[in-house]
């Protein structure tokens, strides 16, 4: 798809129905990140209560975890939302072939903030023995919560992947591209809860 | 040049260009209006936050260091 072609609609035209339904969806989908919100604050302040209560962070037996590699895994996931945030500003320019690397990019940066976290998992697993079913609440919070982030993570790869095919087929047009602007706010939000997550778990 | 030295490098390289970068995008944004441009402008400054947190955390100056680290 050319540059020219993201320019204008595909029936030369406005999609009216697009234009006053549009507010509707972002507003939707901004209640959809408020209630996802909602679900890792209770998981949160779940962990936080329970870690308060004890006596001493981590239970006796269990290594603090250590920050180099999850700095660095961090860096990743953070970096490919710089990344996705560009490929949003190329869209709305017309510059469509940066647009796409960008968006490939933050797939790639995405699927390696997940390898990240599976050879994390792999060394508490095997090498340090922690589990989520048999370290007590701090294995059940440590893997509950950044489980449940990575699923976030893995399905916003997914979401990011049907956009490049959906792009790569015309499906958005510069007047119309609500699927980006939903996946560039989701994408965002996967990396603001692990600017959470890598504090209150590598941090204090 | 141990692993934990490149992790910690990497981190420090990494935290500083996505610190820059989220900061110069929210700079850029920062007159644009209506309701996604707000949200974006409130990631974006958590991201900047998020990036200077894995810098510093790669400094070794937050977060747990195991000895020898």
């Amino acid at each position: 798809m050319s540059v020219a072609a993201i320019g204008a609609d595909a029936h030369d035209g406005v999609d009216q129905l697009y234009v006053e339904t549009r507010e509707l969806r972002l507003q939707g989908f901004l209640l959809f990140l408020i209630s996802d919100c909602v679900l890792f604050s209770s998981f949160i302040f779940a962990y936080l209560y329970l870690r308060n209560s004890g006596q001493g962070w981590p239970p006796p037996g269990i290594q603090r975890l250590d920050v180099a590699f999850a700095a660095w895994n961090s860096v990743v996931l953070f970096g490919s939302g710089a990344t996705m945030h560009y490929a949003l500003e190329n869209f709305k320019h017309g510059n469509f072939m940066k647009y796409m690397w960008f968006l490939l990019a933050t797939i790639v940066l995405g699927a390696g903030f997940l390898g990240g976290q599976a050879y994390e998992y792999n060394h508490l697993i095997f090498g340090e023995h922690v589990t989520w079913w048999g370290s007590g609440i701090f294995g059940a919070s440590f893997f509950t919560l950044t489980g449940m982030h990575g699923l976030h993570v893995f399905f916003g790869v997914c979401y990011l992947s049907v956009l490049v095919l959906q792009s790569a087929a015309g499906v958005y047009t510069k007047g119309k591209f609500f699927g980006i602007t939903a996946g560039t706010l989701y994408w965002h939000f996967v990396d603001v809860i692990w600017v959470v997550l890598f504090s209150i778990f590598y941090l204090i | 040049m141990n692993a934990q030295l490149i992790e910690r490098l990497g981190a420090v390289i990494g935290g500083v260009v996505v610190a820059v970068v989220a900061f110069y995008a929210l700079y850029k944004d920062w007159q644009a209006t209506g309701i996604e441009n707000q949200v974006f402008k409130l990631m974006l400054v958590l991201l900047g936050v998020g990036a200077v947190l894995a810098l510093l955390a790669g400094l070794n100056i937050v977060g747990f260091a195991p000895k020898g680290a």
